[in-house]
């Protein structure tokens, strides 16, 4: 009986997302006939000259996670290691749960943050490389950064903590120090699970909205002259989530083309956090500890 | 077990407790007063509205067209394009006011002497020929940091038709954009060189500053109450609430109370200009 249920609430839950990714792929159907594979490749989006390009967006979403990875990964593991290898019980409990509690402020109110304070900061700061304004991929990003912090942590720490009690008395009996202990024995045992945190916490990069929303730029069509470029982190940008999340899917309303590229964007953001995230979880599953 | 009675009655009651819920959603800028109107009508009249801003005008347009509020707010006339993507809905247009759409810079950019614009120099700026303060009168070198409103918005709507004489017709640019009247005015005042288009009302002289409009013969129009009124100034718009046929219940109340005194009262309270005002 058990077991009957749960392979039908799985089906449900199988279904469920067929359908989503269904539905976003037949009504995305007229762009892809209009675009064909430019859809992807294009770098201009002018709707009202029914050009539907979607490369600075890719581009835009995938630097700002990046950038968010980048920064928050040193972080959240050096605080990972610090919760689950050098505090008492009690007080890794108490910081877990603060730090959760991080994770669960509505983005807008990081949104806000990111405006009244971020903006600024960054628009100053890097001053001698005449920013436009304070709206850049790099704001977003160490937006982001703030953002996915508490889940690089809290999987970090559990992953950490998922390596056997008795392989690290083993080490302290052979006579490596903590230090020791921690950085050939536990990293390495936990490896996996860290990874996945990683990813895990990339797809929640990727799709973030609001908060991005409000300090990108919103800019359409910056696609810099080399995919490394530096200088491109300190413009305006326009992510997948910004673009959705602005006023234009009022105007597309009603044109199918235009409709069709709205949720064809949907349906690339769904596809990149889609593959991060079961990348993440099989990536933790396999774990050979 | 003893909560169930409660609880089916809360059921059978709350379907009747939303049908009378009065949704709103559309334009910051018509936002203002009807926000405030909403408050007195709640303490008043006990009516249960709920008043939202999601998209600005296009949003109030499209969802009034879906059926998912009885009111819609907006900075601009329903297009023959709107009424062709919901052929079903009745649009029926409420004047409730004017608004002139400014043209605002950050302060850095107001003391460097740039006071006011042609509209070939904005034309100009806006596709990118002219990037520096310098080259449109200003005594040093800034670079225009140019926030465009986004497509969709009733302010943006009234620049391009004042600039390009049809909406349609503006160059396709590629600016960072700026939503509510709030967003621009924050970034604009904290953004060296900057420039964006802003509802007249939110210009407020301290921290975003407003620009003439230069005209042919070198007369400087500012966005004052009195030009607006007398329509010396070009770049004026009609604030509207819009509802789906004759408004009616609920609907109707608002209505009536946003062209009532005290509702016109309140469209001046947040400088837009009154129906009276307007000659009407």
């Amino acid at each position: 009986m058990t077991r009957a249920l749960s392979w039908f609430f799985s089906l449900v839950a199988l279904g469920a997302v067929a359908l989503l990714v269904g539905v976003f792929v037949w009504q995305s159907l007229p762009v892809w006939h209009h675009e064909g594979w430019g859809y992807v490749t294009g770098t201009k989006w002018f709707f009202r000259q029914k050009e539907f390009g979607t490369l600075p967006m890719i581009y835009s979403t995938v630097i700002v996670g990046l950038i968010a990875l980048v920064l928050a990964a040193p972080l959240g593991f050096g605080a990972a290691i610090f919760t689950a290898e050098y505090l008492p019980r009690r007080a890794r409990l108490a910081v877990k749960v603060l730090i959760e509690l991080l994770a669960g402020v509505p983005s807008v109110v990081y949104g806000l943050l990111g405006i009244l304070l971020l903006r600024d900061w960054i628009y100053n700061l890097f001053e001698k490389f005449e920013p436009l304004s304070g709206d850049t991929l790099l704001t977003a990003g160490v937006l982001l950064a703030v953002m996915i912090l508490p889940t690089i942590v809290t999987l970090s720490d559990d992953a950490l903590r998922g390596v056997s009690s008795a392989q690290r008395r083993a080490a302290r009996g052979l006579g490596l120090t903590h230090a020791e202990t921690v950085l050939s024995i536990a990293i390495p045992q936990a490896k996996r699970g860290l990874g996945a945190a990683l990813l895990l916490a990339l797809g929640r990069a990727l799709g973030e909205t609001i908060a991005v929303f409000l300090v990108v730029g919103r800019q359409d069509n910056n696609m810099p002259e080399h995919i490394f470029s530096l200088r491109a982190w300190l413009e305006a940008g326009q992510t997948i989530t910004s673009k959705l999340g602005g006023s234009e899917t009022n105007i597309a309303y009603g044109d199918p083309v235009h409709w069709g590229a709205m949720i064809g964007l949907a349906l690339l953001l769904l596809i990149m956090t889609g593959t991060v995230t079961l990348l993440g979880t099989g990536f933790g599953k396999r774990s050979d500890a | 077990m003893k909560f169930l009675p409660a609880f089916l009655a809360l059921l059978l009651v709350t379907p009747t407790l939303f049908a009378e819920t009065l949704k709103i959603n559309g334009s910051t800028t018509v936002n203002l007063p009807a926000a405030e109107a909403t408050e007195i009508l709640r303490a008043e009249q006990k009516m249960d509205i709920q008043v939202d801003t999601q998209g600005g005008s296009s949003g109030g347009i499209s969802m009034l067209g879906d059926g998912l509020v009885q009111i819609g707010m907006s900075s601009k006339p329903v297009s023959d394009d709107d009424r062709a993507k919901f052929p079903k809905v009745k649009f029926d247009e409420i004047h409730i006011g004017q608004d002139a759409v400014a043209i605002i810079v950050s302060k850095d950019v107001w003391d460097s002497g740039v006071h006011a614009l042609t509209k070939q120099q904005i034309q100009d700026i806006y596709e990118s020929k002219i990037t520096n303060w310098k080259d449109v009168g200003a005594n040093k070198s800034i670079r225009i940091a140019f926030f465009n409103k986004e497509p969709g918005r009733g302010t943006w709507e009234v620049f391009a038709h004042w600039v390009y004489g049809d909406p349609k017709k503006a160059p396709q640019v590629s600016f960072p954009e700026v939503g509510g009247n709030e967003e621009t005015r924050t970034k604009v005042s904290s953004t060296r060189g900057a420039l964006s288009q802003l509802s007249s009302s939110w210009a407020d002289g301290k921290k975003v500053f407003a620009l003439g409009v230069k005209g042919d013969d070198g007369k400087v129009i500012d966005p004052t109450n009195e030009n607006i009124a007398n329509k010396t100034y070009p770049l004026s718009r009609p604030l509207f609430l819009l509802t789906n046929g004759e408004p009616v219940g609920a609907a109707k109340s608002f209505v009536d109370f946003m062209l009532s005194e005290r509702g016109q009262e309140l469209v001046k309270k947040h400088g837009y200009m009154r129906l009276k005002d307007l000659g009407k």
